[in-house]
């Protein structure tokens, strides 16, 4: 009897992995792997939904997206949104951290810390909203402060010069204080000895900040340039779709924006798809740029 | 000398400090103002740091002809229930990945963990005919049970965290003849209690702000969220936007984050830094 549980017992716990584990591969496998894969197929193919045939067409979708000005465009705007925000959405909050670390009266310091923080926790919509409205044209906050300087006016997100700066803004706005925790956290980690050694040393706190912490931090800054990258390219499209919808004339719009209005605004999958391949590609040779370029210099404690 | 530029350097750190603090906050400042100034005296006067005759017409406009209510509830219940089925899935995983053997353990570990690098968008359009041919359209579930399969993150988390547990405490547990099962509920999740409610946090922060999808598959107003229910202010393109009601509901909806925020403030702090710098 007692050896029968125990025969079933063991059979069991064999099983336990697969009960333990199935749900989520369960859950990555249908809803995030296998809705790629249909992309790929999809975007060797022109169907639209409501035609029940399904045609192969080759490299076509790809040769219109590639042609399509609205794609140049959003490719262009992709990596000015890149070459911007990642650097400043890692410096400004290093540069931050660093200072509330001089703050010496505690509980204000937690107070800065809290403060700056607080963007992080809104919905990127959330944030376009309250921006929004700062920038509206017309009743705006903005516009009346520009007013009462005796400025002219600006027309802001709905400016196609400055559009996509709105854009970026609010994107900063909303990020900079979760990459400033996450790097005060890394600094505060730092022993104690190796600053009175610096000090010694007579490095000053910028030199130190360069020279001593950044490569103590290194882990967390890698994790901090991995998931700003990803933010920036992915998350910036709630904050798009509040604020501008991608334009004026898709002056603010970026590659993800662009694939979802050819989808799910005009229905043509087959460029749609197109599109997401093209960020698939991209979004895999990026990561592994930034795994080739972190992996010399990323300083491991062991 | 000395103490002058130490004392110099402290005044510009806090000018700055206090600069950006004032940046992070204003705008939600000049949100609570608006929400309780009545629509026309929002549109005229720009200045107004506080409420002159304030009121709670926003707010009764937003329930009355717009649907807050609904979109309170909807949001709270796809949030918690996105939140629990994340952490239904994650933890046991995570436990898996950190104290079992078993074949092809950390391949099917990368499987989920580089999940985390796909932009949440990417099968958007697969995805939407997916839920339209499987009749979900314009339901709550299709925005949850998507939702749920971004776990990369949280299976990543719950093992670095079951790592920590030495893995003696199991073997004991095993000549005790605990099984998995109760190796997981009696003595692993016990002991990470404080880490499985920063994950919560988290979860339920992201779930309380899904937009772009529940945007694409909730069609009836009645359905939708709060993050997305803003959305029809904007849209009345002839007119200015709806600014009282809709600042009205752009509170209702950071509300239960705020209070989250205020009052678990350290707790929601260290579930986004997770385990750096312990």
């Amino acid at each position: 009897m007692r050896q029968r549980s125990n025969v079933k017992r063991a059979a069991f716990s064999k099983l336990a992995p697969i009960i333990f584990v199935g749900p989520a591969i369960l859950f990555v496998v249908v809803f995030l792997y296998a809705p790629i894969i249909f992309s790929v197929a999809l975007s060797f193919s022109s169907w639209n939904f409501i035609s029940p045939e399904i045609n192969f067409v080759g490299f076509e979708n790809y040769r219109r997206v590639f042609h399509d000005p609205n794609f140049q465009d959003a490719a262009y705007n992709t990596l000015l949104y890149c070459v911007v925000l990642i650097p400043v959405q890692i410096i400004v909050p290093l540069l931050l951290a660093s200072l509330i670390l001089r703050v010496k009266n505690r509980n204000l310091a937690g107070f800065y810390k809290a403060t700056l923080f607080l963007p992080t926790i809104l919905a990127y919509s959330t944030a376009g909203i309250a921006w929004l409205w700062l920038f509206d044209p017309i009743n705006g906050f903005l516009n009346s402060v520009l007013t009462a300087f005796g400025l002219p006016q600006s027309r802001w997100q709905t400016d196609p010069n400055l559009a996509i700066w709105c854009v970026a803004f609010v994107t900063f706005w909303k990020n900079f204080g979760l990459n400033m925790l996450l790097l005060l956290a890394a600094l505060v980690s730092i022993p104690k000895e190796i600053h009175e050694a610096a000090a010694l040393d007579n490095a000053g706190p910028w030199r130190r900040l360069l020279t001593i912490d950044l490569p103590l931090i290194s882990p967390t800054f890698f994790f901090v340039a991995v998931t700003t990258t990803i933010n920036v390219m992915d998350d910036i499209v709630g904050v798009i779709d509040v604020l501008t919808s991608g334009g004026p004339y898709g002056q603010s719009s970026n590659i993800l924006y662009y694939m979802y209005e050819r989808g799910l605004s005009f229905f043509q999958f087959g460029q749609a798809s197109a599109a997401s391949v093209i960020i698939i590609i991209l979004v895999l040779f990026v990561t592994w740029a930034q795994f080739r370029m972190f992996e010399n210099r990323v300083h491991y404690e062991s | 000398m000395k103490v002058r530029t130490a004392l110099g350097a402290s005044a510009a750190t806090h000018i700055v400090l206090s600069l950006v603090a004032i940046l992070s906050v204003f705008p939600l400042f000049w949100m609570v103002t608006t929400a309780f100034t009545p629509n026309d005296l929002a549109l005229t006067k720009a200045f107004r740091f506080w409420p002159e005759d304030p009121t709670f017409e926003n707010f009764r406009i937003a329930f009355t002809d717009f649907h807050a209510a609904n979109w309170i509830w909807n949001s709270i219940l796809i949030a918690v229930l996105v939140s629990v089925g994340k952490l239904a899935i994650a933890v046991p995983a995570g436990f898996a990945f950190s104290h079992m053997q078993f074949r092809g353990r950390d391949a099917l570990f990368w499987v989920i963990v580089a999940t985390m690098t796909f932009p949440t968008i990417i099968g958007i359009v697969p995805l939407y005919i997916g839920i339209s041919l499987i009749g979900w359209y314009d339901t709550q579930t299709a925005v949850i049970v998507p939702s749920i399969a971004y776990i990369g993150f949280y299976v990543f988390f719950m093992r670095q965290i079951f790592r920590s547990l030495p893995n003696a405490m199991f073997e004991a547990a095993r000549l005790d003849n605990a099984g998995p099962f109760k190796q997981l509920f009696e003595i692993a999740i016990p002991n990470v209690l404080p880490a499985i409610a920063s994950l919560s946090i988290i979860s339920f922060l992201g779930a309380w702000n899904i937009y772009l999808w529940a945007l694409l598959v909730l069609d009836t107003p009645e359905k939708r969220t709060l993050a997305i229910g803003l959305k029809s202010f904007v849209v009345i393109d002839d007119f200015e936007p709806m600014w009282g009601p809709m600042m009205a509901v752009a509170l209702l909806s950071i509300l239960p984050v705020m209070i989250l925020f205020i009052f678990a403030q350290r707790y929601v702090m260290a579930a986004f830094t997770g385990g750096i710098g312990k």
